[in-house]
């Protein structure tokens, strides 16, 4: 048990836990550009097969003069032409994904290829890790300036989706202030993916849009309201129509109401639950997780390096920032204390102690070796006596009394 | 790995080719070398038109035909992701403590970003932090109902100038210290703070003043080996600054003096170690962080960056209890302790654990580890539970002793 206390052991597929995104989000990108390809090609085939068949039967029977079918195809030209070049847009699109991909396998292959978690490499291939964690932490919190400038000092913006948070935290963004159309907008792009989520949210936004149609009061904004529940709510009936029935009693009460469901259909909180509920849609259908990397990394690693000592109302003898012998736990440190505070403690079945531990008359225990050759650092100690580093008190080395820690 | 790198390889090549949109091209051309024949020709129009169909229409299809491998290829690498992710979900959002601590995350990343000497990041991302926060506040006002107790934090939250600016300080010294070989920066911000270091018993100070010394011996600016001119100056600097640390470095101060001595054949004599150390500035620039941060009550290393790789080292371990616990339908039943071990490099090991060898628990405030006369030690619990109030023999060795005569001990 001891051994693997101590592991340096990396095993590569299983340390990209948190990676997954990495890969996973530009390969949903690039199949929702091939979509968008697919359906542009079956649009124009779709036009210029019956088109020419047309134009070659009229001038076949000879009730087409040649102008007209020239005219035919030009248009036809011309739209094929449109064709291209949308298609060399999106193909542009696809060749800067597939190199971000590229470039991000490369990455997660260069793991693959250090042997041990005490090595160098590890070290700074860890260090990238924490800066993409950083970035997706900021973009995902709204801090887009800083992501952006953060992944360019340090060189990482092919690791980072920047442009899918910025465009994603601009649709929640519109959607606190009250705007549903680019989020309507988003959800027409999805479409297909869209049937697949757990969530509906195209509906919560028909309805957030008829509930306001019904606020403003008007009799003939009602009719609209009305319309438009038929229009986009009643094809929900099967799953939502709870809330379609509720939908249309809204109709008898007043925004101002105090009745229950009513009152917190006309709250403004609904748009911030929008927002929220379009945030998360938003990340399922990227395969993005619902909470930031950075969290799940932090809370899995303040447990694992926490102990007891560290929220203890005592100086720990061995870590604290008192002395020059011991490096400070990052618990300890003023950055994660308050973080660690509600987190579980790591679980050991052996005490890790140094080899020749000695207690001192006011029961701080250390380590004989160490805490001699730090008496004799510290120049304001006389032979025979030392200090200890955590209270500062000089005792007689042989008030030292050997203790043993099984 | 391999298997998703040969796919996405074997995507990439299909897509750079781009057959689809050499198609499109050259379905534009049927149909514009047809409509050139017509009009140069408007006889002919419906025989070329009946003409022009058929390839018009496998144009089409071989358009088809390389979208479908395009996507027979993207079905590929998504199975090969599949694979490579497989059994390895993201960890599930259930003990999420997180999320509610944002702003001890945000400030947590400030402080790295400042440690990391990242400055003008770290000032973005506060401005941004401030900005964000100051909208909250009007909302808030505006909504005046709901309670802003819960959210608003006052900016002391993050990092104050005054840190904000000791780490420039920092910055600057060991930008001077590294790129300049200038010591004296760090030698005078060790002097403003020598009560603080001594009583860390950190002879920070002294070193930088004896690689100062070494560095005015080999010539200072010139770094042209051992002369005249820098023995000079060297010992000039001895004279002036060493007689402080007489007292407690006596030793050293009589080293370096007596190197002077061997100056001809320095390589040769016992103190070449102090002269010619190669790791020497490096391993001040250490130390020197080290104290500085320290003094401030912080860990050397960020501990953003220790804890978060800790946490990807831990992630494995988590997720397979995780899925073991959902398998049993069994719970946690330590709630302040994590049910499984981790496995850690020893460098991530920063506090003695100890771990009651009778009841297997690690000792906390309320059960601290207490000493028995015979110099074992046992939790205060497990003690307890051994002597039932009366003398009762250690658990490992043969002598006998009062509970009371137990004391407690501090790791």
């Amino acid at each position: 048990m001891a051994a693997e206390l101590t592991s340096t052991r990396l095993n590569a597929e299983n340390h990209l836990l948190l990676d997954q995104p990495l890969l996973r989000l530009p390969h949903e990108l690039a199949r929702r550009n091939f979509k968008s390809v697919q359906r542009l090609v079956e649009r124009e085939k779709e036009y210029v097969l019956p088109a020419l068949k047309q134009t070659a039967n009229a001038s076949l029977s000879n009730n087409q003069t040649p102008d007209q079918a020239l005219a035919a195809l030009d248009a036809m030209i011309s739209r094929m032409q449109g064709l291209k070049r949308k298609m060399e847009n999106l193909h542009q699109e696809e060749k800067k994904i597939h190199e971000q991909s590229r470039k991000r396998i490369q990455h997660l292959e260069r793991l693959h290829q250090i042997p041990s978690l005490a090595d160098v490499k590890y070290d700074n291939w860890a260090r990238v890790r924490l800066d993409r964690l950083i970035v997706d932490h900021m973009l995902r919190s709204g801090y887009t300036e800083s992501a952006q400038q953060l992944a360019h000092e340090k060189g990482i913006e092919d690791l980072v989706d920047l442009n899918v948070f910025v465009q994603c935290q601009r649709i929640a963004e519109s959607l606190r202030c009250g705007e549903t159309k680019d989020a309507l907008q988003w959800c027409g792009e999805n479409k297909a993916a869209l049937k697949k989520s757990q969530y509906n949210l195209e509906f919560e936004l028909r309805l957030q849009q008829y509930i306001e149609m019904v606020r403003t009061g008007h009799k003939e904004k009602f009719v609209d309201a009305m319309i438009h529940a038929k229009r986009y709510l009643a094809p929900y009936i099967e799953t939502q129509s709870m809330e379609i029935h509720r939908a249309a009693g809204l109709l008898a009460f007043p925004p101002d109401t105090k009745a229950e469901p009513y009152k917190s259909l006309y709250a403004f909180e609904r748009w911030t639950y929008l927002s929220d509920l379009f945030v998360r849609t938003h990340h399922e259908l990227l395969s993005l997780s619902s909470r930031p990397l950075l969290h799940i990394a932090l809370s899995a690693g303040l447990s694992a390096l926490k102990t007891p000592s560290c929220h203890s109302a005592y100086t720990s003898s061995s870590s604290n920032s008192l002395s020059t012998t011991t490096s400070v736990c990052p618990i300890c440190s003023t950055e994660l204390n308050e973080l660690a505070r509600n987190m579980p403690y790591a679980h050991h079945t052996k005490s890790y102690v140094e080899s020749d531990p000695i207690v001192l008359p006011n029961g701080r225990i250390y380590g004989q070796q160490r805490l001699l050759e730090m008496s004799k650092k510290v120049g304001c100690v006389e032979a025979g006596k030392v200090k200890d580093p955590t209270t500062g008190e000089v005792f007689n080395e042989s008030d030292m009394k050997k203790v043993y820690i099984m | 790995m391999e298997l998703v790198q040969k796919e996405h390889d074997r995507l990439s090549r299909k897509i750079t080719a781009a057959q689809g949109l050499k198609s499109v091209q050259s379905t534009i051309d049927l149909l514009q070398s047809a409509r050139n024949a017509i009009a140069a020709d408007p006889s002919q129009a419906a025989i070329t038109l009946a003409k022009l169909q058929n390839p018009v229409k496998s144009s089409f299809d071989s358009i088809n035909d390389s979208l479908k491998e395009t996507h027979s290829g993207l079905n590929k690498y998504s199975k090969s992701l599949d694979k490579l992710f497989k059994d390895r979900p993201l960890p599930s959002t259930e003990h999420d403590v997180l999320s509610s601590q944002e702003h001890y995350i945000n400030r947590a990343i400030a402080m790295h970003l400042l440690r990391e000497g990242q400055f003008s990041v770290a000032a973005t991302f506060l401005s941004e932090m401030a900005e964000k926060k100051a909208i909250k506040k009007q909302q808030e006002a505006g909504l005046s109902a709901t309670d802003s107790a819960a959210s608003l934090l006052d900016l002391d939250e993050v990092p104050s100038g005054e840190v904000r600016k000791q780490f420039a300080t920092m910055y600057y010294i060991l930008h001077e210290l590294k790129e300049n070989n200038n010591l004296l920066p760090a030698i005078q911000w060790s002097r403003d703070n020598k009560e603080a270091l001594e009583a860390r018993g950190s002879n920070l100070e002294f070193e930088l003043c004896r690689l100062q010394f070494v560095w005015l011996f080999h010539g200072g600016q010139h770094q042209q080996g051992p002369s005249h001119g820098g023995r000079q100056a060297a010992l000039e600097y001895a004279r002036r600054e060493f007689h402080s640390f007489l007292p407690r470095y006596l030793r050293e101060v009589q080293q370096l003096l007596g190197a002077m001595a061997f100056c001809p054949n320095l390589q040769d004599s016992p103190y070449k170690n102090i002269f010619n150390n190669p790791s020497a500035w490096a391993d001040v620039a250490h130390s020197f962080t080290r104290e500085f941060c320290s003094l401030l009550g912080l860990s050397a290393d960020s501990p953003l960056y220790v804890a978060a790789t800790a946490g990807a080292i831990a992630l494995p371990t988590l997720l397979k209890l995780q899925t073991i616990m959902k398998a049993k339908r069994t719970e946690w039943t330590t709630e302040n302790e994590l049910p499984v071990e981790i496995p850690l490099p020893p460098s991530y090991l920063f506090h003695s654990i100890f771990v009651c060898p009778v009841s297997k628990e690690q000792t906390t405030d309320e059960n601290p580890p207490m000493m028995m006369p015979c110099g074992h030690v046992i939790a205060e619990e497990s003690l307890k539970r051994l002597c039932k109030g009366s003398r009762f023999k250690c658990p490992y060795c043969p002598s006998e002793s009062h509970p009371r005569e137990a004391r407690k001990v501090f790791l």
